[in-house]
């Protein structure tokens, strides 16, 4: 098993001006990722997440932290949620990706496993 | 060719998939390969040669991997013999003389070089290099790029195939035929590399190309798809060609000069049998296998006409009108627009380039050519003239000035 992250880029705004029924296709792509992800896998994680405009990042500029308002990436897509899962390979990554909503586009990044002392792990 | 140049020709592919059936580790098993024919290199004489050169080599890449992963298991202080016993089991069925096993293997490389993942010229040069055995500069002069530029394209494919989790397996029977899609695009975009005009004489390409064909005809051997069928059709009637298109000089040699004596007419043969023993069958259903059917059906058209004057090209425009609608492109429409005025004269060739922007010297030059054969010089000069400044290719360039010149002042 390895373990993916994916991000879920979506317009802003994209869930508020849906219809019922597109709604309903929202919810439907989610449950059919859930029941894939359950077959073939384990859902560690997943969550929608608040506006990126509501983002706060966290830098250090010479030898300061420097706070800033937003999103470190500029883009009019924005990260609206993530599941964190554990799937056999891509191709399986790939398949369930492919059950969320249509709107949706989808980053698969696989985790780096590290021990203690950082190194990377197989 | 020595028994070891023809086991590193024929079956370096089978070599690198018995080894990461075994190993999974990509990132050992290309070196360890490059170790083991080295030393046979070095042992093997006339007198010496083993009996099964492969399993030799298999063999001796083995024991590298193994050294690796004991080395790498101190390096870790892991008990290294249990280490080693993990990783190093063989599978079972991955004996090398067991055929299917072995097959299974090498279809599960193909797929993952050539994975819809991979960006495609990433996918290309993985293929060429571990599937054919390509050495990385034979692979960079194919496609006329410095030989550092395919070796960086050939790391990241493998970091992206091993940090990604880009499985060694095959999919099941509703994704193989999208998947065998793109090793078909993927061999054609080696194939075509092959024939884009270089800086010179250098046939050496064209035998390259031929090396994509042959990656095409070995993936067919391995799983049946009409897409790579139809492929193989295709690049066999292109490569046919291969020895009447370059002159003596290095100069380009269109279709209607070509010395159609030069064409292997064998091999034309046999794309038109293959052709023929696929055409009761069920046609191909994805857009691309589509496609290919109708450029080898223009293909069959050229290689079956014993005079250029004998080309049927008002067949050749249909088919080139079907492409068009199947995969509307400027460049389809260029084609077409060549088809169309061999068939019915320049001038309605001419029509269909009205409005038509694509970006390249093709179009000035198709336009040049067709205002020229209608008896408007002033605008062929003209056509003819930014045609020249647009190309960009030594060899084209040359043959553009040349037909600008004909034209007079």
């Amino acid at each position: 098993m390895r373990r993916y992250l994916m991000l879920i880029a979506h317009d802003p705004g994209g869930w508020e001006s849906a219809t019922a029924e597109e709604r309903r296709l929202y919810v439907d792509g989610h449950a059919a990722f859930d029941r894939f992800v359950d077959r073939h896998g384990r859902r560690v994680s997943g969550a929608p997440l608040a506006d990126a405009d509501t983002a706060t990042t966290v830098r250090h500029s010479a030898g300061r932290r420097v706070l800033t308002d937003g999103p470190f990436a500029e883009s009019v897509e924005m990260i609206g949620g993530y599941y964190d899962v554990e799937l056999p390979d891509l191709d399986v990554a790939i398949a369930a990706a492919s059950l969320l909503p249509p709107a949706y586009a989808v980053e698969i990044r696989s985790v780096v496993e590290l021990d203690p002392t950082g190194e990377q792990v197989g | 060719m020595t028994p070891l140049e023809r086991v590193v020709r024929e079956e370096w592919g089978r070599l690198v998939a018995i080894l990461l059936a075994q190993f999974r580790r990509l990132d050992l098993v290309e070196d360890a390969l490059a170790e083991a024919v080295a030393s046979a290199q070095a042992s093997w004489t006339d007198a010496t040669t083993p009996d099964n050169p492969v399993g030799w080599i298999v063999t001796a890449a083995r024991r590298r991997v193994l050294d690796r992963l004991r080395a790498e298991a101190m390096a870790a202080r892991k008990e290294p013999l249990l280490a080693v016993e993990a990783a190093g089991r063989p599978k079972e069925g991955v004996m090398v003389d067991d055929g299917t096993a072995v097959d299974d293997d090498l279809l599960r490389l193909v797929l993952m070089c050539a994975h819809p993942a991979l960006p495609p010229e990433g996918a290309s040069a993985l293929s060429l290099r571990l599937v054919m055995g390509i050495p990385t500069s034979d692979i960079a002069r194919l496609f006329l790029v410095p030989e550092a530029t395919v070796a960086a394209r050939i790391t990241r494919a493998k970091k992206k195939v091993v940090a990604a989790g880009i499985p060694f397996a095959i999919p099941g029977n509703d994704a193989i035929g999208e998947r065998l899609d793109v090793v078909a695009h993927t061999a054609y975009l080696s194939f075509t590399a092959g024939y884009a005009p270089g800086s010179g004489p250098d046939l050496l390409r064209a035998e390259l190309a031929g090396e994509a064909l042959r990656l095409a005809r070995v993936t067919r051997s391995l799983h049946p798809s009409v897409t790579l069928d139809l492929l193989v059709v295709l690049m066999a009637l292109q490569h046919s060609r291969r020895d009447a298109r370059v002159g003596t000089d290095g100069s380009l040699v269109l279709l209607a000069d070509q010395d159609r004596d030069r064409w292997h007419h064998d091999e034309i043969a046999d794309a038109l049998a293959l052709l023929r023993s696929i055409e009761n069958g069920p046609g191909p259903s994805s857009t691309l296998g589509r496609s290919y059917h109708l450029q080898a059906l223009v293909a069959v058209e050229h290689a079956t006409a014993a005079r250029p004057e004998d080309t049927r090209w008002d067949h050749i425009a249909t088919l080139y009108a079907g492409l068009e609608t199947l995969t509307p492109s400027p460049a389809v429409r260029v084609a077409r627009a060549v088809a169309v005025a061999e068939a019915e004269g320049p001038r309605r060739g001419l029509a269909l380039l009205d409005g038509v922007t694509l970006s390249g010297h093709r179009l000035p030059a198709v336009r040049g050519e067709l205002q020229a054969r209608a008896g408007d010089l002033d605008r062929a000069r003209e056509s003819l003239a930014e045609a020249v400044a647009l190309c960009e290719n030594e060899i084209e360039r040359r043959h553009l000035e040349s037909r600008r010149d004909a034209l007079g002042t």
